[in-house]
């Protein structure tokens, strides 16, 4: 079966069966995190933004934030049939595109931010985070495919990896 | 801080006097630099959904070279001077041409040259901006060193989203275009100049805009 290719803009959030492929466009300090249960057959990812949404969530998208998204992800997760104990992370992003040397400002670092925040989250749900490729300077393009439930991620200047 | 969605008209009109002045100086610098006439384009005060600030400004996954500096202060900011990859390396033969009187063809311009020279240009262009906005507001500013990438449109503009993201779903920005015309060949080089006030920012701005 031919797999659909589905791409997810900022703070979106989907789980969904197999065959599939997911997608993220150009993360900077923004977070892609892909789960998946291969026996289930089921697959999310989240683009997650910021760390956290320090209680205060009105109308905002439940993918925007690390504390907010990692919960929803792993829920819609079981939704779908998928075994919490099977569940496996993988992460990508967290850059800090632009360095001011002495100068120091929280959105700044948001990248490393966002990576801390992501794996405590998943540590508290005891989800097994398996690959990550974060940090650095550099933004990536990543796509998760359900055929080999193997992440790609492209880097300007350094070219494809899998993870 | 001031609820972005609840401005008036007059309000984001007295913010786009602002990016006026900036811009006038910021194409009064650039021009001196290139030896060119410089066009700019009128500013505009724009209220952007931070899930689609990469798409508000173009094809995310363009290249795109961009410098960002902050402005501490009395208004605190952050401003990026951003062009897309063919307008950096164009701009990059131009300066050289200009400055030294020698000719590198684009294609054969290291990327580290384009890099310096960029931050170089975006420096100048971005203090230019701000030291024109601090005296017509009355503050003192102190900028930091620029921070120069070359990257996709999308993961850059991921620091917008990281400045207004923490505070609600809208970004308020100041954008406008500079352009230098008259190359040789009709050819053109562009560039886009964002202003991002700080959030906690934006009414001191209003104060002294003297519209709140």
């Amino acid at each position: 079966m031919a797999e659909n290719t589905i791409v997810l803009g900022m703070a979106d959030l989907m789980v969904i069966r197999a065959p599939v492929k997911l997608v993220t466009l150009g993360l900077g300090s923004c977070i892609g995190l892909v789960v998946y249960d291969s026996t289930a057959r089921v697959a999310g990812m989240a683009h997650i933004m910021l760390p956290s949404s320090r209680g205060l969530m009105g109308s905002e998208k439940i993918g925007k934030f690390a504390d907010t998204a990692v919960p929803a992800l792993i829920d819609a997760m079981e939704k779908q049939g998928a075994v919490k104990s099977r569940i496996k992370a993988k992460i990508a992003g967290g850059a800090q595109m632009f360095a001011l040397p002495g100068m120091s400002a929280d959105f700044l670092t948001v990248g490393a931010k966002n990576v801390s925040e992501t794996k405590k989250r998943l540590a508290l749900l005891r989800i097994a985070l398996i690959a990550s490729d974060t940090g650095g300077n550099k933004g990536r393009t990543i796509e998760f495919s359900t055929s080999n439930w193997m992440l790609k991620v492209k880097t300007l200047g350094k070219g494809v990896s899998e993870i | 801080m001031s609820d972005i969605a609840s401005f008036n008209e007059r309000q984001l009109d007295a913010i786009k006097e602002v990016g006026n002045i900036g811009t006038g100086n910021a194409a009064t610098a650039l021009s001196g630099l290139l030896s060119r006439m410089i066009h700019m384009d009128v500013p505009e005060t724009e209220l952007v959904s931070i899930y689609e600030l990469a798409e508000h400004y173009g094809d995310p996954m363009q290249i795109v070279g961009a410098v960002f500096v902050r402005s501490l202060g009395g208004f605190q900011c952050s401003l990026i001077f951003i062009q897309n990859e063919e307008d950096a390396k164009l701009m990059v033969e131009l300066l050289l041409k200009q400055q030294f009187g020698t000719f590198i063809p684009v294609d054969e311009i290291p990327q580290e040259m384009t890099d310096s020279a960029l931050t170089e240009v975006g420096n100048i262009v971005l203090s230019s901006f701000l030291n024109a906005i601090n005296i017509l507001l009355g503050t003192r500013h102190q900028i930091s060193v620029p921070g120069v990438a070359h990257d996709m449109l999308s993961s850059i503009l991921d620091v917008v989203a990281s400045i207004y993201g923490q505070m609600g779903e809208t970004a308020l920005l100041v954008n406008t275009e500079l352009s230098a015309e008259g190359l040789e060949d009709g050819r053109k080089i562009s560039g886009h100049i964002i202003l991002i006030p700080d959030p906690d920012s934006l009414e001191l701005l209003l104060r002294k805009l003297k519209v709140l």
